[in-house]
């Protein structure tokens, strides 16, 4: 067992370093440094040194951050691991070196893919050595099935990867047999590495923060073909879930039927779980994707509820959260280390370039300057610290037991939750144990004092985000409430005024509407969200059907690329993972889903670990773009299985209301 | 001549071909209405030109980047064939490890 993993890890090593050996042998170079002055070199030879030769001549590039390590996707097969280019920038003061290194988006696949695998067969292999039957049912179908889907989201994205693929003709239907095939044969060894070790995906969720595994130059997820695997079979072995089937049949029908016209989006840090583009084919595709997802998660949480250990998680959680910071502070401090933690992990962002965690702005707030290290968020990754935080408070109060690894993952979430500077988080995090703590001691505690408790906490969270937003008390309600809608005009064009700019401007004269409008409005204002919501209002723009029913699961292409509005540079996402479903979901499945939500909560309001979770889940998702990535949003949806239908087994004990 | 016209565009109004081959000395100007194209050589070199009449000039003595399109081209085959064996060893090896278990 040891020799395996030994050479496992042997094998790993070999496979992350040799890449960036390959040279050019055929010809003798003396490469000279990089400088401001002339890098007449690289441009006379490109693809001809390695990444390797590059180092050895410039080792500054290893610890200097005006160098910054670019993958280049487009290259031929020949020059990966090589230097492609450089590029010099001034920026103020600084001189900016950009090298380009040769990473042929083929070759990626296959190299990220090996990686993946390797990493992904260090979890331990189920109890029993006979894989469970139902877990390969339709196995060969489903592969084939897979990878045409895969091969068809680059067909429906093809402009997309047309900037990320070297000479393949995406017209052409033989450009997608090498594609497919390579496909299968990931898929293939992929699934038979994780169906032998199912029982434990669950207790290894968090590491998804860690490793994200996206294609360099793909807008794909490898972790994704577990759960397409699981809701393929779902789909094949029938099992019901008819209401979800058809409901979700119909309203694919209405988002096909509605997908006219073609808007590009950027999918920038979204890169993996988000179209590039809103036309039919993509948008079949996301439709494809999202509905074997969720059967995909269901299926993973039904074939393992049993196999979940609350210790095995907690540990899992804080050796994650310890590579988390770890991983960020070498990323914000070694350009060749961001570099690599981009490639190898699969990230979607490159890592933060701030070197100090701990900056706070030079202006006269002097606000703390949020540090996300290697994720491509600062408050998603602040909710990561906080869940982590929550999970080893309720393992802390059921085990009375706290080992080494745990103090790391107090000690390192409770470091990266200041860091990432998620206000809410901290507030949440820190009500949280207060309430758990008094519960669980509080033997005699009765359901009416809850109500009391609930209540007073949800004051006193108010009250404690009011005072974070300073200057607030002064403001009246009136001003909080025109918030969203004031700075929806200031970014509106004159010429083009979104629709939904128009509906909310012409609530005045309908109190009711009106009301609630403005609470939203404040709401948002104390929890510093007015201008993206604002933004969001400038650009919504839909019919009244889209309203109801969304335009299609995943896809910003036509907030993005309707109406024009005078928006800053950057992409400002909605900062509300409500507000981004409504876009692709619509009103009516929202309400619904939000219904169910209240409905769980009130059917488990005993279950003190289930409400506590669901609460911190749904606030941070309510003012944050955290259901727009990947990992928080398969880890949320199998925790909230979990700690609802399973709280005997995962924390023990009866109910602090029957005690 | 279509190889040109696929490298270069096409040929501008009123192109006149110079024999630059007869003056030694002669330098190419800018034209500003002509975006910049790459080339490549055999070797992999690389030169950027920034009128018809230099990307003409280069096409016509050997710098026509097929090369490089044809060595990726043979890669891309070449790991066709390497992913192909890659998924009948992966088979015969399941299938092999089904039989024994039998």
């Amino acid at each position: 067992m040891k020799t395996t993993k030994a050479g496992t890890i042997v094998l790993l090593v070999l496979v992350v370093f040799i890449p960036w050996f390959n040279m050019d042998t055929s010809n003798d170079y003396s490469i000279p440094k990089v400088s401001q002055e002339d890098t007449s070199f690289y441009e006379v030879y490109p693809c001809k040194i390695s990444l390797t030769e590059f180092i050895l001549s410039n080792p500054e590039s290893i610890y200097q951050n005006h160098f910054y390590f670019r993958p280049d996707n487009r290259s031929s097969i020949k020059c990966f691991g090589r230097v492609s280019g450089v590029t010099v920038l001034q920026k103020g003061l600084e001189t900016q070196f950009f090298i380009s290194v040769g990473t042929s988006s083929l070759i990626n696949l296959l190299l990220q893919g090996l990686i993946w695998m390797v990493l992904f067969s260090l979890i331990p292999k189920n109890k029993e050595l006979e894989t469970r039957k139902e877990t390969l049912r339709y196995k060969n179908l489903i592969i084939l099935l897979i990878s045409y889907l895969l091969t068809f989201s680059i067909y429906a994205e093809s402009r997309f990867y047309e900037k990320n693929m070297y000479l393949l003709d995406f017209q052409e239907t033989k450009s997608y047999l090498l594609i497919y095939l390579i496909f299968i044969l990931l898929v293939k060894n992929f699934v038979d590495i994780f169906v032998s070790r199912s029982e434990n995906l669950i207790n290894y969720l968090p590491y998804i923060y860690l490793i994200t595994g996206l294609f360099s130059g793909f807008n794909l997820s490898f972790l994704a073909v577990v759960f397409l695997y699981y809701g393929f079979q779902s789909y094949l072995t029938g099992v019901k879930n008819q209401t979800f089937n058809y409901a979700y049949l119909i309203i694919s029908v209405w988002w096909l039927f509605n997908s006219r016209g073609s808007a590009f989006f950027n999918v920038g840090k979204l890169r993996g779980f988000t179209s590039s583009i809103f036309e039919f084919n993509a948008n079949l595709y996301w439709i494809i994707f999202t509905y074997l997802l969720i059967k995909g998660i269901l299926r993973v949480y039904s074939l393992n509820k049993e196999s979940f250990k609350l210790s095995i998680f907690t540990k899992n959680f804080s050796i994650t959260s310890g590579l988390l910071l770890l991983l960020g502070t070498l990323s914000a401090n070694f350009p060749i280390f961001n570099f690599f933690s981009y490639y190898f992990l699969g990230l979607q962002r490159y890592g933060v370039e701030s070197k100090t965690p701990f900056a706070f702005s030079q202006d006269v707030y002097e606000l703390k300057i949020s540090w996300r290290g290697i994720f491509p968020s600062s408050e998603t990754i602040g909710e990561f610290y906080g869940l982590c935080l929550l999970f080893l408070l309720f393992y802390i109060v059921k085990t009375s037991n706290i080992s080494p690894i745990r103090y790391i993952g107090i000690f390192a979430s409770s470091l990266g939750l200041y860091f990432s500077d998620n206000r809410t988080a901290i507030v949440l995090i820190f009500l949280s144990t207060l309430i758990y703590i008094s519960i669980k001691n509080g033997r005699s505690l009765k359901l009416v004092k809850l109500k009391y408790v609930g209540i007073i906490s949800i004051i006193f969270s108010f009250i404690l985000i009011f005072i974070t937003q300073s200057s607030s008390f002064s403001d009246s309600y009136k001003f909080m409430s025109d918030a969203i809608i004031s700075k929806a005009f200031i970014f509106k064009k004159e010429y083009a005024i979104s629709s939904f700019t128009s509906f909310i401007s012409g609530l005045e004269n309908s109190n009711a509407s009106s009301t609630i409008f403005g609470f939203i409005s404040v709401i948002g204002y104390l929890l510093n969200r007015s201008e993206m919501w604002g933004l969001f209002v400038a650009r919504y723009n839909p019919t009244y059907s889209e309203l109801l029913f969304g335009t299609g699961p995943l896809n910003f292409g036509q907030l993005y690329g309707e109406i024009p509005i005078n928006s800053p540079d950057s992409l400002l996402l909605p900062h509300s993972s409500i507000l981004s479903y409504l876009v692709f979901i619509g009103l009516i499945p929202l309400l619904l889903l939000l219904f169910l939500f209240l409905k769980d909560l009130y059917k488990n309001r005993d279950n003190i670990e289930f409400v506590i979770f669901s609460i911190y889940i749904f606030v941070n998702i309510f003012k944050n773009d955290t259901m727009n990535y990947f990992s928080p949003f398969v880890l949320y949806a199998i925790l909230y299985l979990l700690v609802r239908n399973k709280k005997e087994l995962i924390f023990s004990g009866k109910s602090f209301i029957e005690q | 001549m279509a190889e040109i016209s696929n490298i270069c565009g096409i040929q501008p109004e009123g192109f006149v071909k110079i024999d630059i081959s007869s003056d030694p000395n002669f330098v190419f100007e800018n034209d500003l209405n002509y975006a910049a194209k790459q080339l490549f050589d055999g070797e992999g070199n690389t030169v950027f030109v920034n009128s018809y009449l230099e990307c003409q000039h280069y096409v016509l003595g050997g710098w026509d980047y097929t090369p490089l399109k044809n060595s990726e081209i043979f890669l891309q085959e070449s790991l066709l064939y390497v992913v192909v064996a890659l998924l009948v060893i992966t088979s015969l090896k399941n299938t092999a490890a089904r039989f024994i278990k039998r």
